[in-house]
């Protein structure tokens, strides 16, 4: 297993006032750190890569989707800016060497108007038409995309692997799967070792959060039936900790964080690394 | 023996004597009543849950808008969330309900609109206004958290424990909520054992605040802790559809599991733990 760190955990937006975030996760111990694209603007790919390279540390990359990038918006013109966006995170992967972005790319995070069943398989289907030529794009430049569920707070449309799995084949693209997050699987799923193994094959990437989004290992859930389910699957992609700094009004304001969750940031990923590099041997 | 209640908030417009009716026949003790006291007879619901043989073990305030909010910054919204609370604890009394919940900040109040340690100050202030006033009724107040999606005043029980200690009031204590502890509180039945006799009042759901049973939280070591400490008050199923707005699903007719189904299955499912405990 190759255990991941998110730049969310220490800043946000992600840009090269924070190229130093790549030497800290390599020298807490992580092989991989999630580059997290919230305005791509402030992503230097010709900065970060060289950085990556020096560190000896790989690369995935995470998209924030506002209501401006919305790819199952109603309005045309909201769902082509989503699909934009999605390619260019597609080629700053391309240009990191990364391999994949992931992220609720089906709709806007914050959108839980509790559709009527119809109105919700429409917005599907705009999902998938949208996330199609998304994926097509990033498929000539070798990148995958994971989506990944939400829970009801953060989205009406996907919140459970079982409907995820209905969206990837609506897709229909095997360079899309899933991006499962455990934060978001406490809250909504029955059985999460049980969801895990009913997605064996299309989990293209995990997130390993605690339940209070605080230092993995240091709450309620079942991390050894979990690890026992990831294996089973024959899961062998990145485990990584995603988390929000408190320090940051904006982004902690974002996904509702109100309070510290650990110590500092720099002990949430050493002390989240430690005890899941002993969860996974 | 535990005592159990059912929230009747997820009976959305039922007529009261259908939602006592159900659950004095799936086995409770006692209903939680809806904290609309305009809405409802007190001492109506008295004499028909009497008929029923069972109680109310409590009164769900419903803390929504500026008019409920003990953190508000105008003290005449301040003053209405006063009112509130004491025409809650008003039909608690006539209801025979020992305890009504009591939350500061109204749900969906995402930040502070004013210096927090001020906003801290007025829910102390209020809740010991709506305390004494209670106390002269008999009836006392459990201060509830929600998740981090719900309010960003109160999410844990600590904060809770922090804020019944600031109010040092003898009739003031805290509650959990097995749904928003799932979310918040990284050890539930470690903060059950925490708070000990603070906590007089609980709502048990599951981890996707269904009926227990078709989540994955682990009801028998929460089950063990209020055990421990004693805890004398009724085990409460708040159980409401999965949605950011429960409320939306039940005005148009879905949730109808949640009636005498979860109604069925709540206490069937927790009386098998207790069996074992």
């Amino acid at each position: 297993m190759k255990f991941g760190a998110s730049t969310f955990i220490w800043a946000s937006p992600f840009s090269n006032k924070t190229l130093e975030l790549i030497d800290r996760a390599k020298a807490f111990g992580f092989d991989i750190i999630e580059i997290c694209v919230e305005d791509p603007s402030t992503i230097d790919t010709a900065a970060i890569k060289p950085r990556l390279e020096q560190a000896g540390i790989a690369s995935t990359v995470c998209g924030a989707f506002g209501p401006d990038r919305d790819l199952s918006s109603d309005d045309e013109a909201i769902r082509e800016n989503g699909i934009a966006y999605v390619q260019r995170c597609a080629d700053i992967a391309a240009d990191l060497g990364a391999d994949i972005v992931v992220g609720p790319m089906y709709s806007a995070v914050g959108r839980t108007r509790m559709a009527e069943p119809a109105e919700r398989d429409a917005q599907r289907r705009l999902a998938a038409a949208s996330i199609r030529r998304a994926a097509d794009y990033a498929a000539e430049r070798g990148v995958r995309l994971g989506i990944e569920p939400l829970n009801r707070f953060e989205t009406d449309l996907v919140n459970t692997v079982d409907q995820a799995l209905v969206l990837l084949d609506e897709i229909g693209r095997a360079n899309v799967g899933l991006l499962l997050d455990t934060f978001h699987m406490n809250i909504e799923e029955k059985d999460i070792p049980a969801a895990l193994r009913r997605a064996k094959g299309r989990i293209f990437e995990f997130h390993a959060c605690s339940s209070d989004r605080g230092t993995p290992g240091e709450d309620h859930l079942p991390w050894a039936e979990i690890v026992r389910a990831l294996k089973e699957t024959d899961y062998r992609d990145a485990v990584v900790i995603e988390a929000f700094t408190p320090e940051i009004k904006e982004i902690a304001r974002a996904v509702s964080i109100w309070r510290p969750l650990a110590e500092s940031q720099n002990a949430l990923a050493r002390n989240g690394l430690d005890f899941l590099k002993r969860a996974f041997a | 023996m535990f005592k159990y209640s059912y929230d009747a908030l997820v009976y959305y417009g039922e007529d009261i004597s259908t939602s006592i009716d159900r659950v004095a026949r799936y086995g409770y003790d006692a209903i939680e009543l809806v904290g609309e006291p305009d809405a409802f007879d007190g001492s109506a619901i008295k004499r028909m849950v009497g008929d029923a043989g069972i109680g109310v073990s409590s009164i769900c305030s419903i803390f929504t808008g500026a008019e409920r909010d003990f953190t508000n910054k105008s003290a005449a919204n301040r003053q209405k969330a006063l009112d509130y609370t004491n025409r809650v604890a008003d039909f608690a009394a006539a209801s025979g309900a020992p305890i009504i919940i009591v939350a500061p900040s109204p749900v969906g109040k995402m930040a502070p609109e004013s210096d927090p340690d001020q906003e801290w100050a007025w829910a102390v202030e209020g809740i010991q206004k709506a305390a004494d006033y209670a106390a002269s009724q008999n009836v006392r107040l459990c201060i509830e958290a929600w998740n981090r999606y719900e309010t960003h005043f109160l999410n844990r029980i600590p904060q809770c424990i922090e804020l019944m200690n600031d109010v040092g009031r003898p009739n003031v204590g805290v509650m959990g909520d097995t749904f928003h502890m799932n979310i918040d509180d990284p050890d539930i039945a470690g903060a059950v054992r925490n708070a000990g006799a603070a906590m007089i009042h609980i709502h048990f759901a599951d981890s996707n605040r269904a009926a227990p049973g078709q989540g994955h939280t682990d009801f028998r070591p929460v089950m063990q802790a209020l055990k421990e400490v004693g805890y004398e008050g009724h085990i409460t199923f708040e159980l409401l559809p999965a949605g950011s707005d429960p409320f939306a699903t039940l005005r148009r007719g879905g949730g109808r599991e949640f009636y005498d189904e979860y109604t069925r299955q709540a206490i069937a499912v927790i009386k098998q733990i207790e069996a074992t405990l």
